[in-house]
């Protein structure tokens, strides 16, 4: 018997019922899905911040803002610079973190930590905050940002910032002060620091010199631990510190990064987009039966009532 | 005589009487005839409207800061949370009805199929275009069309290309037939044309519809995803892995307060009867949806072990308990109405579910998210102005939209009272046979008692 061209395409899309659930379900026991689909950058750079050394000079704040050709934010009293937090004009700030029952206080660098997996860089639905192939850099572009600022709330680490005012607003946040990179110079907070608390180099790099750091002085550092070595599934920006780290508002997020944890079903759901195709395609065959029934009804109707029959 | 048609329903029900006496059977949408456009309440929104407009002009040209009380901590206000987030659940009739008219072939539920596109697409409409004056750069929104341009993983992608896609193609599709049904009756040259539409349109109906509920279930999905990535900054009271799945079901069982509670006030309103076998079949699965989905909310709240945070005396406590008690009161209401038919319990068990389901719609966005020791949010009155003024637009849009087209569903006998009504208040009428509805052409009614 011949087959029409009805039951052809109906055989395909019957065959095709096993294999979408078989394209979403590998996903499913794949631990390393996220290892998979977030390249790693070829040269990873960063900043190694050593908030035991820190004298708060804040001589990285004016140097952030002379690199980055921002103004610098005098909204306190008009005559210092002295942003409360991070914001449109300020990319790198000092803080201090100051106990009232008298324990140890200590001074906190915060700008971006370039995560090796960026909630940001997740959340962005048209690929406006990238992460640069070499550097691995967190980047900006402008020409793609709708100004959503689901960034400011995907971050982590709350970093990203949207300029309230004017008709071209702009997100600001540390890009590692990529247009000096590519000059072969160093970042500007990391050019004029006077004590080497924050100090730039390749992650690698940056990460032996922590743990000489901590090596040669036991005790001195919080839990032994170099905060971005593994937390949010690791940072190209490292942290050490005396105080705890969550009191320097680092969060404690564990080994995994937040996309990876929290998107974890959006991914697989979607995986090739074999799910809501077979949706689509049951939704189709169900509802096709139902309007042909409808349809009858209405036309019985329409000859009952004299009246046209309404679809 | 219209008293022997047992469709026939009086145009008033007094208070007194309960309302299943009267054997009503809504058969076929009727435009709402014998009320004027413009009307005191009609000009109040059209003022709003213009307001919202004009305060949108002064907003694009000095940006969201001066106008909203949006801040670095929150950077999400109102415009997004409860005109997007809130009011496109508490519009998804057009989803939820319509999955348990054509899939689940709840048949008298096609009643209410055209007040329920008609409210998704004015709620999604709104939603969109306060969308585009919320976001710092919407001149940048072209890459929507790019799909090689998508971050396909990210929520915010999904539901931006979702809402867009959904709203401009499948729900405007959907809200064809009532148009080309009036363009149908207006005019007889234009006939064969409009058939001619109405033809390729049925062609492609199941796929059309088919999309209308797979796009709405992934980006109503999504707008839970978003707070996902958020982590920890919103309370564990609402954070979990279940927020798309319960994103989705509080704006399935919203979205049915939202067609069957408006359109037992439009009865109400413009005195129609009520067909409470309609009503009653709405209610009881709005019933269930809320059951259901309660049940899920409280599995997920177990299961983040987070159950004792309810019992807190703080404001999230306080506010999750308001959630639970205005819907599961709600969804009791709706179950006790099924019983003693009362149009007062059904309709404030609709009332109180929605605005319990809104609530949550807006917590982990708002009211339980927690970005920073000092953080605040509070809109600002222009913010809430023209927050309004979206909402108003939607409204006077539909108030026009029944009265031009048929939308609101009725008895039968209502399309022939509307014919007569006409003919009788516009007698140019049957001098050039040109008018919107009632012109019968060939099939007029030949008793002469009518």
């Amino acid at each position: 018997m011949a087959i029409t061209r009805r039951e052809l395409i109906t055989n395909i899309g019957k065959a095709g019922v096993p294999v979408a659930v078989a394209m979403t379900m590998s996903t499913v026991g794949a631990g390393t899905l996220q290892a998979e689909e977030v390249p790693v950058p070829s040269a990873p750079v960063g900043l190694l911040y050593d908030a035991s050394l820190c004298i708060g000079c804040k001589a990285c704040e004016s140097a952030c803002n002379a690199a980055n050709d921002t103004p610098p934010d005098t909204s306190g009293d008009g005559l210092h610079q002295a942003p409360i937090d991070l914001n449109v004009f300020t990319r790198n700030i000092i803080k201090l973190y100051k106990p009232e029952d008298g324990s140890a206080s200590s001074f906190v660098k915060r700008q971006c930590m370039h995560c090796f997996d960026p909630g940001c860089v997740a959340g962005c639905p048209f690929e406006a905050l990238y992460k640069d192939e070499d550097t691995g850099a967190v980047r900006w572009d402008g020409g793609k940002c709708i100004g959503c600022r689901y960034c400011t709330i995907s971050c982590p680490y709350s970093v990203p910032r949207f300029q309230w005012a004017g008709i071209n607003p702009v997100i600001t946040k540390c890009e590692l002060c990529s247009h000096r990179l590519v000059k072969g110079l160093k970042p500007g907070c990391t050019s004029v620091c006077p004590v080497g608390a924050v100090i730039f180099g390749p992650r690698t790099v940056l990460l032996l010199e922590a743990k000489r750091r901590i090596k040669n002085n036991p005790g001195r550092y919080y839990q032994d631990r170099v905060y971005g070595e593994t937390d949010n599934g690791g940072t190209q920006c490292l942290y050490l510190s005396k105080v705890p780290f969550e009191k320097l508002g680092l969060p404690e997020l564990g080994p995994e990064s937040v996309p990876s944890k929290s998107l974890r079903w959006q991914k697989r759901i979607y995986s090739y987009f074999a799910l809501p195709a077979l949706l689509y395609a049951g939704l189709v065959t169900v509802i096709r039966k139902n309007v042909k029934g409808h349809e009858q009804e209405a036309h019985e109707q329409e000859k009952e009532t004299g009246l046209r029959a309404q679809l | 005589m219209s008293s022997t048609n047992a469709n026939h329903a009086p145009s008033t029900v007094p208070a007194s009487v309960p309302v299943n006496v009267y054997k009503t059977r809504w058969e076929r949408a009727v435009p709402v005839f014998g009320f004027p456009v413009v009307t005191p309440f009609f000009i109040v929104l059209v003022g709003l409207a213009v307001i919202a407009f004009l305060l949108t002009s002064y907003r694009e040209v000095v940006g969201l800061g001066p106008v909203t009380g949006m801040n670095d901590k929150f950077g999400w206000g109102i415009w997004k949370t409860f005109n997007v987030v809130v009011l496109t659940a508490w519009g998804s009739g057009a989803f939820a009805v319509g999955i348990a008219a054509w899939v689940f072939g709840r048949k008298r539920l096609h009643t209410l199929m055209r007040m329920a596109l008609l409210t998704s697409m004015l709620a999604y409409a709104c939603g969109l275009c306060l969308l585009g004056v919320d976001v710092g750069r919407p001149w940048n929104f072209y890459w929507v069309l790019f799909p090689w341009n998508w971050n396909v993983h990210s929520p915010m992608a999904e539901v931006a290309v979702c809402m867009s896609v959904y709203a401009s193609i499948p729900l405007f599709l959907e809200n064809i037939p009532p148009v080309l049904e009036r363009l149908w009756h207006f005019d007889a040259r234009w006939r064969p044309n409009v058939e001619r539409v109405e033809h390729a349109l049925h062609y492609f109906f199941p796929f059309i519809i088919a999309l209308a509920y797979l796009l709405p279930a992934m980006h109503q999905s999504s707008l839970g995803a978003l707070m996902l990535l958020a982590g920890d900054r919103v309370h564990p009271l609402w954070q979990s892995p279940f927020l798309p799945l319960l994103y989705v079901g509080a704006a399935a069982f919203m979205s049915f307060g939202c067609v069957a509670g408006s359109t037992m006030l439009c009865c109400l309103v413009w005195k129609r009867a009520m067909d409470m076998e309609v009503l009653d079949e709405a209610a009881r699965i709005t019933a269930w949806l809320i059951f259901g989905w309660m049940a899920i909310r409280l599995l997920a709240v177990l299961l983040r072990g987070a159950l004792l945070d309810a019992f807190r005396f703080d404001r999230y406590a306080g506010i999750f308990w308001v959630e639970m008690i205005l819907i599961g009161y709600g969804g009791w209401m709706l179950l006790q109405s099924l019983k003693t038919h009362k149009f007062r319990t059904m309709f404030l068990g609709y009332a109180l579910s929605s605005v319990g389901g809104m609530l949550y719609r807006f917590s982990p966005t708002t009211l339980a998210y927690m970005p920073g020791p000092h953080a605040i949010y509070f809109p600002s009155t222009i913010e809430l102005l023209i927050a309004m003024g979206f909402v108003a637009v939607g409204i006077a849009a539909f108030l026009v939209m029944v009265k031009l087209f048929a939308i609101l569903p009725a008895p039968i006998q209502d399309w022939r009272d509307m014919a007569a009504y006409f003919k009788a208040r516009k007698p140019y009428i049957s001098w050039t046979k040109y008018f919107n509805f009632g012109f019968f052409g060939d099939k007029l009614p030949t008793d002469p008692t009518r």
